[in-house]
């Protein structure tokens, strides 16, 4: 390690852990990060990544359904389509021309992938085989069993290993480091092996950290899923898009909130209440459980609600496909729901309930994955480009991954090629504040992190679910606003030492979801009408008139202000109009 | 319920030493409580110090591998609910083979190291053999099959954490390390075959894995490390990559079971008698000096080695063999030439009686892509019919087998047969208006964001 020692403001020499200065960093190794750092080594720069775990531990690996892309293996199909389809189900909050690009790119992305070596499922003829999605008009979800996420993630190690990227692994990204002039030129974490604030500089910063789901009660996400990337980067001034958006997944087992994914309705399983009845035909009569994601969701809870669940779930019916079908084609679903539900589809149905599965929301950039921050780049699901608008396609989130984590990386490689590196003086005021920052955790004394999660996440569960009405989240703005009092007064770290301080780490994780779930509230709040992810009870209708717009939130850097404005959505192609499935 | 553990806690001293202590905890929790969850309560209840991995809690991430009453587990895919009724009280403990860090956190370095060593990415023999038709490789379901269960593999460490082999030689590569090698070396699309063999042979390689099966038996995820390593074995003698000790360990095996010697001994000469030696049964006084060479297998060590196991009764004699026939060698002999017949009858694709089977037309088409039929017949056995005609055309999607493949009556079907969700793909809809435009006036305010097409975009 390099220890830096510069003179600061004053006369006062202070000693500060820049580590290295790179040309591009990127903070988290799922398949975003990797992607836009494979693509960043390609464009010939020295690229490294900052991950709090080990790559292939990301939560990519967890999506199981499948990515989707216009390839026409077992239909006639086109971009076209699939475009459309991304921008209703988007409920015209999509950017069109982000879409596009999208649903254009994946053709060469998915087929560049293949050539890396994904195990693709396969059609007899040796093609990439494709299964039907909900909300799309045609099969065309490429997969590799219902481990999809799992081999994509894995292939992109494999070429970030042949590709040779430096990372940085187990270190806990806390701030992103501004210069004088407010620029962004890399992240200092807490290595979690040796303890330690670690600096990495680069003239580039590109955020892949993911989603924020743990701030939920029943949620998909692991627990690493907690918001960090957009935490840190609305603390540095980037601007937040569209984060009252969050998805709730209409399958997702209630013991732990573990994803059954929406394959198993492709492949042709399907949904009954307590009664035994196919309820998507009162909701969805032609896509019936193939319906879009928040429709299927809404359907659900309003059974729930009437009394025809079963113990606060409807029935995921997979029986009658039979052993064979099920082992080939859904094994993952199978062991998922025998481990944690002991249940075993083959014989039975599982029992399910909407979950927190995705955020469309994040930090707000442009088709180039770049945001207003200068030296600040995003892609992935900490990202909002914005391809989902209010509600995302399933398939759709691996592919935003891999195409805008590709473009990302292309990007901020482009930008800084030949710039000189980020010189670790200019990181001493920055890198001091975050020395402070856990100096401060480490000290204090409160409650325990998680006393404080779980009464944000039953909140949030509670009042900033499926479902909401101003007063719900009233409520859950106060309560937040309480919680958020009682962290910044100090929590507890029982663990003070350096060496796998997962305590410390934790109650900084704590830190993220407070602050993102109080913007979460205060955008959905602010959105007076019911559109994809967010359905209002006292507002059942969508507005094109009021809300066909982007909410943009700022946070001041000084006096932590949050402000919620708007930001116009992008239609080229396609007018909104009413969505039925 | 009440679960009752004890944990190993393990924290480094300032001398670099540990100090280990086992702990009790009791923690009341829900009826479907895993491991982890257990690890979580007393984490954020009771002990906020203890150490561990964590992630995806789904069996599907690798991080929480550890063991629980010395047998490797995912903390996450381990149900407290059985031990608990039985009053059980396991111990946990990190994994082993590899350094601990802190309590239940281990050191994966050299782990990784060993994967990397495996050339862990697809190779073709050059640039240029990326399919001609830009489009992706043709691999059909059977291919694909092969490296199934390779590819489910979550790099949690389990099995390494058992393996016997590696205990005695920190070296060895380890199974899942060679798994992932069998997952490039099981898959068609990769060109570096037998550069692969070549590399994974020797010591501490492939045939250094001594068999015990406690990787198959521990892994979480049903990746069976151990037949990877089987399957790299059988690759290699294809290749004729036979030089490693456990190569001809194996060959001399199996010949010595056949009843059919004589067999070739060092630079290939056959081993005088051997005929002899070989008489149906198992000849453990030939395997050495057939395994190691005549030589090398009189030098002190190993011919001193040889009689201490004679006086101890452990091997036969030598004279064994060629006085004692094995009763119905003739059939054992029968038997072997049945087994190999039909191999090689299963690699041609058809009985031996029948003439070879030629290639469904679909995948023929598919495979002349990238093969000639002299390639083909070369590798498979199977025949390209003469009406097929060489191209990169996909089939059109009516002459895929879709029932075949997907099963009858499902989901693709009726959406291929209904021609989709919504026939037109909204296509035919309202035409593009100045609203479009009026929106692009608006925005890029901040110079970073949405206009349509920007330059950048270019």
């Amino acid at each position: 390690m390099r220890v830096a020692y510069v003179r600061a403001r004053g006369e006062r020499i202070e000693r500060i852990s820049v580590i290295a200065s790179h040309d591009v960093v990127i903070v988290g190794a799922g398949l975003a990060g990797m992607r836009a750092a494979v693509e960043a080594a390609r464009g010939g720069v020295d690229v490294a990544v900052v991950t709090k775990l080990h790559p292939v531990r990301s939560h990519s690996g967890a999506a199981e359904g499948g990515i989707n892309v216009a390839l026409g293996n077992v239909s006639d199909d086109s971009t076209e389509g699939h475009t459309y389809d991304t921008v209703k189900g988007s409920d015209y909050l999509a950017d069109q021309d982000a879409s596009r690009i999208m649903c254009e790119a994946a053709v060469d992305d998915i087929l560049e992938l293949e050539n890396m070596g994904c195990f693709f499922s396969r059609l007899p003829n040796g093609r990439i085989a494709q299964r039907p999605f909900g909300a799309a008009g045609r099969p065309r979800t490429a997969f590799a069993a219902d481990i999809t996420g799992h081999v994509l993630l894995h292939v992109m190690y494999e070429q970030l290993l042949k590709h040779g990227v430096k990372v940085y692994e187990e270190f806990f990204a806390i701030d992103l480091v501004l210069d004088d002039n407010g620029e962004c030129i890399g992240v200092s974490s807490w290595d979690i092996k040796d303890g330690g604030i670690k600096t990495v500089l680069g003239n580039a910063t590109v955020i892949c950290t993911g989603g924020m789901g743990r701030m939920y009660h029943g949620t998909t996400n692991a627990f690493a899923c907690t918001g960090d990337g957009m935490a840190m980067a609305f603390r540095a001034g980037a601007p937040l898009k569209d984060m009252e958006f969050m998805q709730f997944h209409p399958t997702t087992l209630k013991a732990n909130g573990v994803l059954i994914t929406e394959g198993c309705r492709g492949e042709g399983g399907v949904l009954r209440n307590a009664d035994g009845e196919r309820f998507m035909k009162n909701y969805a009569p032609n896509a019936m459980e193939l319906a879009s994601r928040d429709v299927v969701s809404r359907a659900e809870w309003t059974e729930i609600m009437s009394g025809r669940g079963v113990d606060g779930c409807v029935l995921l019916d997979l029986t009658h496909l039979g052993a064979d079908h099920i082992n080939r084609a859904l094994p993952g679903s199978r062991e998922l729901a025998l481990d944690y539900a002991g249940v075993d589809a083959i014989d039975e149905p599982i029992p399910v309930r909407p979950g927190a599965h995705y955020q469309m929301g994040g930090v707000h950039t442009d088709n180039w994955g770049m945001t207003p921050l200068p030296g600040l780049w995003a892609s992935g699901e900490a990202a909002c480009v914005s391809v989902h608008g209010a509600n995302r396609l399933g398939g759709n989130s691996l592919l935003e991954a891999v195409v805008f984590g590709r473009r990302s990386g292309e990007h901020a490689a482009r930008t800084v090629q030949g710039k000189a590196r980020p010189d670790a003086a200019a990181a001493a005021a920055s890198i001091s504040k975050t020395e402070a920052k856990v100096a401060g955790l480490l000290s204090a004394t409160g409650p325990r992190a998680d006393e404080l999660r779980e009464s944000l996440a039953e909140t949030m569960y509670a009042n900033c679910g499926v479902f909401r009405t101003g007063d719900s989240m009233t409520e859950a703005r106060d309560t937040i606003a309480t919680l958020r009092k009682t962290y910044d007064e100090g929590v507890l770290v029982q663990d003070k030492g350096s060496n796998f301080n997962n305590d410390l780490t934790y109650a900084i994780e704590v830190g993220y979801l407070l602050e993102m779930g109080d913007v979460l509230t205060r955008c959905a709040l602010e959105r007076e009408e019911s559109r994809g992810g967010h359905t209002r009870l006292d507002f059942v209708e969508r507005d094109d008139e009021k809300w066909l717009v982007h909410s943009l939130t700022t946070r001041t850097i000084d006096d932590a202000k949050i402000n919620v404005g708007t930001h116009p959505v992008t239609i080229t192609d396609y007018q909104p109009a009413i969505r039925t499935y | 319920m009440l679960v009752k553990l004890k944990i190993w806690r393990q924290t480094p001293t300032a001398d670099g030493a540990f100090a280990r202590e086992l702990v009790d905890f009791e923690v009341d929790t829900f009826e479907e409580a895993t491991l982890l969850d257990v690890l979580d309560s007393i984490k954020h209840h009771q002990d906020g110090t203890l150490a561990y991995r964590k992630s995806c809690r789904m069996a599907i991430c690798g991080s929480c591998g550890m063991r629980m009453d010395g047998r490797a587990v995912l903390a996450c895919k381990t149900p407290m609910k059985e031990l608990a009724a039985k009053g059980r009280v396991p111990v946990i403990a990190p994994m082993g083979n590899m350094p601990v860090l802190r309590d239940l956190v281990t050191d994966m370095t050299d782990f990784w190291q060993k994967v990397r060593a495996m050339t862990p990415w697809l190779e073709r023999a050059h640039h240029g053999d990326a399919p001609a038709d830009g489009r992706e490789h043709l691999v059909s379901p059977e291919e694909q099959q092969k490296i199934t269960k390779e590819t489910m593999c979550i790099m949690c460490g389990c099995c390494v954490s058992e393996c016997n082999s590696m205990e005695a030689d920190p070296s060895f590569l380890g199974p899942a390390a060679l798994a992932k090698g069998y997952r490039f070396v099981g898959d068609v699309r990769d060109k570096r075959t037998r550069e692969r063999l070549e590399q994974y042979n020797g010591p501490h390689g492939v045939w250094d894995c001594t068999r015990c099966y406690f990787c198959n038996e521990r892994c979480p995820k049903g990746v069976d490390p151990r037949d990877a390593i089987a399957k790299l074995g059988a690759a290699m003698f294809d290749h004729g990559i036979t030089s490693d000790r456990g190569a001809k360990h194996a060959q001399v095996f199996v010949d010595s079971t056949k009843g059919q010697g004589p067999v070739p001994g060092s630079f290939g000469i056959p081993v005088p008698g051997s005929e002899i030696l070989y008489n149906g049964h198992l000849s453990e006084t030939a395997l050495i000096p057939l395994t190691l060479g005549i030589p090398t297998s009189l030098t002190p060590n190993w011919a001193g080695m040889g009689v201490k196991l004679g006086r101890k009764g452990k091997v036969p004699p030598p004279w064994h063999g060629a006085l004692h026939r094995v009763k119905g060698l003739d059939e054992v002999r029968r038997l072997w030439r049945v087994l190999e017949g039909k191999e090689s009858a299963e690699r041609r694709g058809g009985d031996l009686e029948e003439p070879a089977k030629p290639l469904p037309p679909n995948i023929a088409q598919g495979v002349l892509t990238q093969f000639t039929p002299e390639q083909i017949f070369e590798r498979t056995g199977a025949v390209v019919s003469s009406d097929i005609t060489a191209g990169g055309g996909k089939l059109p999607p009516d002459q895929v087998d879709l029932a075949g493949y997907y099963g009858a009556e499902t989901v693709v079907q009726r959406f291929v047969a209904g021609g989709g969700l919504d026939k037109d793909h909204g296509l035919s809809g309202p035409a593009p208006t100045d609203y479009a435009a009026q929106q692009a006036a608006q925005i890029d305010a901040h110079g970073s964001r949405p206009g349509a097409t920007t330059s950048k975009d270019a």
